[in-house]
């Protein structure tokens, strides 16, 4: 079998290759689940919790469309599985992905694969090391999930089940992935196309389930959770995967067959002749290498918006029966319950937000290390111009994904309400993060200015202190000194709490502060190439 | 001539990597500069300090009558550059590449644009994603040559072109020469430096070692003769500045010293003359000949600076 010479050696490269990354996506599973299963645990312990959990959540489109089909809910293992399999599908899917597409199209794209096919290589064995790879990760993640339901107290059986649902999900993106790395010559293309079709069996099985057809059948996501854990402990939708999975590796393979080293069965789109009169200046540049990736999280973010204004109606019957509940929905016990539950996920897109303006902001240093900053700067272009540029509309950027984020939040809750003031209500409590957004972009600015070397990851360990503070200071009922070092924390959790001018005052001069730094300190410095 | 780039005594330091060690370079208006040094001998470092990207740590440098590092945005309205690795936007095509990069400079000439793409034969609706690394250095020349700039730096711009667009570009040096601009060309190709620079400077270890015009350089330098004459010319191996002299009967080969060349060729007439070749040292011997000592594994210690 001369095409598959090489598999196992490439797979041993690809294994070392992924030896870091891959423990944290098995271990970011395992403590999703370990999470999700002792605060369900510890919310629904008695039987008046549980069945007004049942009521609301069993009967909320929007819920439902979120999570999956309301079955087992009589149980708190139900509870679990109900909440807690769409993000383990989600986190699986995303590495299948990016396990597979970095050993096949990233390679090839990068011209690596070229390299060592030259040598004894064979032509599938790459495309056979990245799926058998992707595959026994999921396999892993699985066992992981299934260790951690276990070990968390619930049946071993469901836990078993759960845990393979999830894998044979990252499975049928694995075959999917392998299939799109045939089509497109650009790994981006892959990502774009396989996350299409994500969102696409994503929203089928969000019908099937709300309408109750057998829609839900037509989607991957849909068998996983056919299967329903822990209440009828069903084995045999998995023998879908099993089916499709083999089908769709073959399917890979003979495309891959039928086309060139290097190229995509989809030839790309020529660029124009020349370019627009928008492509001038630095900030032009600056918008035309950003546009794109902020179009998708403005769609992210709005789509975002609107599920979750769409579930504030149901947070009433939801919470109101729940003290335990309302505790975890922090705020003063006497605010609406709404408002509070808003607030929270006002907060949790601003924690977004501002990793779409750390990134952004990095987006400096990668076009300075890669090169493409030189001959821009070389140009009549100021230091302070294209640095400024790009923190321009990372800030912009940034302040727009908060605002449309506000909007569809408001408009969804306004629909349910009746009440049109809640648009400009929520779309202000939303916009009242920028500031915070702002300081955590500024402080990579900063670092990219004075350290660039260290900045990247020094400005992400700032946004992950960020987000353990965010997600985890109240429930863990950490000192004020440590909340309050999360810009984030500082913001009012508007519409619960009353708006302030202060801290966003405050917040407003640390930002200046840390940008102008960030100026200054590029402005002084040699260019850092390579 | 007034100096359009003027370096002395410049110092850059990498931590403890000292990449510039006290280099000069004088570049004067309307001149073709070759500027030559192997890989890591502080080319591409010189270019960056002159282009405000590095900041020199000691030294004097002048670049078009202002400070490199002070003046940089108002002195790049007056150069064009194109760098020795070219990286571009993937998702952004050549001719929008060449477009932006003339407004970031202040102007080109569109009729020159279209008239090089056809030149350097380039598609500028690909994706630069899409180009070889050779492709890649059209677009950079291109929207360097299109411009109206009075001055060109370029590092090493042809490592990626093939013979025929090497012929294309040196008859676009030539051109931009009869405009009376300037060029400061690094290159590695010597050939090329031999065939479109007037003066060239040597650069090794971050330190200029030689620089004039090649006929300056060649008087500093040895020529290699082969003579034939009637009696055998003994003797010429006392004489001074002869080298490596190998000798037959009637036959001798030998490299003599620029300034000694005349006593050498008197000897050879006193032992009756019957035929003559002297071939004036190629900007490769020149070359290597700064460079010997790392080349010559052992022995030949005559051969250096």
């Amino acid at each position: 079998m001369p095409d598959q010479t090489g598999t196992g050696t490439f797979l041993r490269f690809a294994v070392r290759r992924d030896r870091v990354r891959l423990p944290i996506w098995v271990a970011a599973g395992a403590a999703l689940m370990a999470v999700q299963s002792s605060s369900n645990q510890e919310f629904y312990r008695t039987p008046e919790s549980l069945a007004a959990y049942r009521a609301s959540a069993g009967s909320n489109a929007a819920s439902i469309a979120f999570s999956g089909p309301p079955v087992g809910l009589d149980t708190v293992a139900g509870t679990i599985a109900f909440e807690i399999s769409s993000p383990l599908v989600l986190l699986t899917v995303l590495m299948a992905m990016f396990t597979t597409a970095r050993h096949t199209r990233a390679d090839e794209e990068a011209g690596r694969t070229e390299l060592l096919r030259s040598a004894q290589l064979g032509r599938h064995a790459p495309l056979l090391a990245a799926t058998a790879l992707s595959a026994a990760a999921s396999a892993l993640l699985g066992l992981a999930i299934a260790a951690a339901a276990t070990l968390s107290g619930l049946p071993a059986g469901g836990s078993l089940l759960l845990g393979a649902a999830t894998a044979s999900v990252g499975w049928v993106f694995t075959g999917i992935t392998a299939v799109c790395a045939q089509l497109t010559g650009v790994t981006r293309g892959v990502y774009g196309l396989v996350g299409g079709l994500l969102g696409l069996s994503f929203v089928v099985r969000a019908v099937g389930d709300i309408t109750g057809s057998g829609l839900s059948w037509a989607s991957p996501i849909g068998w996983a959770q056919a299967t329903h854990p822990w209440s009828e402990d069903r084995w045999w939708p998995l023998l879908l995967p099993l089916a499709v999975t083999p089908l769709l590796l073959l399917g890979a393979a003979r495309l891959l067959d039928s086309r060139d080293s290097g190229s995509g069965l989809l030839q790309p789109r020529p660029g124009a002749e020349a370019a627009p009169p928008s492509l001038a200046g630095p900030l032009g540049l600056a918008w035309r290498l950003q546009r794109s990736t902020l179009l998708a999280w403005g769609l992210g973010v709005t789509l975002l918006g609107f599920v979750y204004g769409g579930l504030a109606e149901s947070v009433k019957t939801l919470l109101g029966d729940n003290p335990d509940a309302q505790v975890f929905f922090r705020g003063d016990p006497t605010a609406d319950l709404v408002d509070s539950y808003l607030g929270v996920t006002l907060r949790i897109t601003a924690l977004m937000v501002a990793a779409y303006g750390v990134s952004a902001t990095c987006r400096t240093r990668s076009e300075e290390s890669a090169g493409r900053a030189e001959p821009v700067l070389a140009a009549a272009v100021s230091r302070s111009g294209w640095f400024g540029s790009h923190l321009l509309v990372a800030l912009a950027g940034a302040t727009g994904l908060l605002l449309s984020d506000g909007l569809a939040t408001g408009a969804s809750r306004a629909m349910a309400s009746g009440d049109a003031t809640d648009v400009l209500r929520l779309t202000g409590a939303a916009v009242s993060y920028a500031p915070a957004v702002w300081v955590l972009a500024g402080l990579a600015g900063a670092l990219i200015g004075a350290a660039p070397s260290a900045a990247v990851p020094a400005a992400w360990l700032a946004f992950g202190a960020v987000l353990v503070i965010t997600l985890f200071a109240e429930g863990f009922d950490w000192p004020a000194w440590v909340t309050d070092l999360s810009p984030l924390s500082r913001t009012p959790t508007a519409p619960a709490e009353s708006w302030a001018a202060e801290p966003l005052l405050v917040l407003l001069v640390v930002a200046a502060g840390l940008l102008t730094l960030g100026l200054a300190t590029f402005r002084r410095r040699d260019l850092a190439t390579g | 001539m007034s100096s359009v780039i003027s370096v002395s005594g410049l110092v850059k330091t990498f931590g403890r990597t000292r990449a510039l060690d006290g280099l000069d370079l004088d570049v004067r208006a309307g001149e073709v500069h070759g500027f030559l040094g192997p890989n890591g001998s502080g080319k591409s470092t010189t270019i960056r300090v002159l282009l405000g990207l590095l900041r020199k740590d000691a030294g004097t440098v002048r670049l078009l009558g202002g400070d490199p590092w002070r003046d940089a945005v108002l002195l790049h309205r007056r150069l064009a550059y194109v760098p020795g690795d070219v990286t571009l936007w993937p998702t952004i095509s050549g001719g929008e590449v060449i477009d932006l990069l003339g407004r970031l400079r202040g102007g080109m000439d569109p009729r020159r644009r279209a008239e090089l793409l056809e030149r350097f034969d380039l598609d500028p609706r690909k994706k630069a994603r899409t180009y070889s690394k050779g492709n890649r250095q059209k677009v950079a020349l291109v929207a360097a040559l299109a411009s109206d700039a009075e001055l060109l730096v370029l590092d090493e711009p042809t490592s990626g072109l093939d013979p025929i667009m090497e012929a294309t570009f040196q008859s676009c040096i030539s051109d931009v020469r009869a405009d009376g601009r300037t060029v400061l060309l690094s290159s590695h190709i010597l050939a090329e430096a031999e065939a479109l620079c007037d003066r060239v400077s040597i650069i090794r270890h971050g330190r200029t070692v030689q620089s004039g015009t090649l006929g300056e350089l060649r008087r500093l330098t040895r020529t290699s003769i082969t003579a034939e004459t009637v009696h055998p010319a003994t003797g010429l191996d006392t004489l001074p500045g002869v080298h490596g002299l190998r000798a037959t009967d009637h036959r001798v080969t030998f490299d003599v010293d620029g300034d000694h060349l005349e006593g050498a060729l008197r000897h050879l007439t006193d032992a009756g003359l019957r035929s003559l070749s002297s071939a004036p040292p190629t900007l490769e011997e020149l070359f290597l000949r700064q460079y010997g000592d790392e080349l010559a594994a052992a022995g030949d210690t005559g051969i250096g600076s």
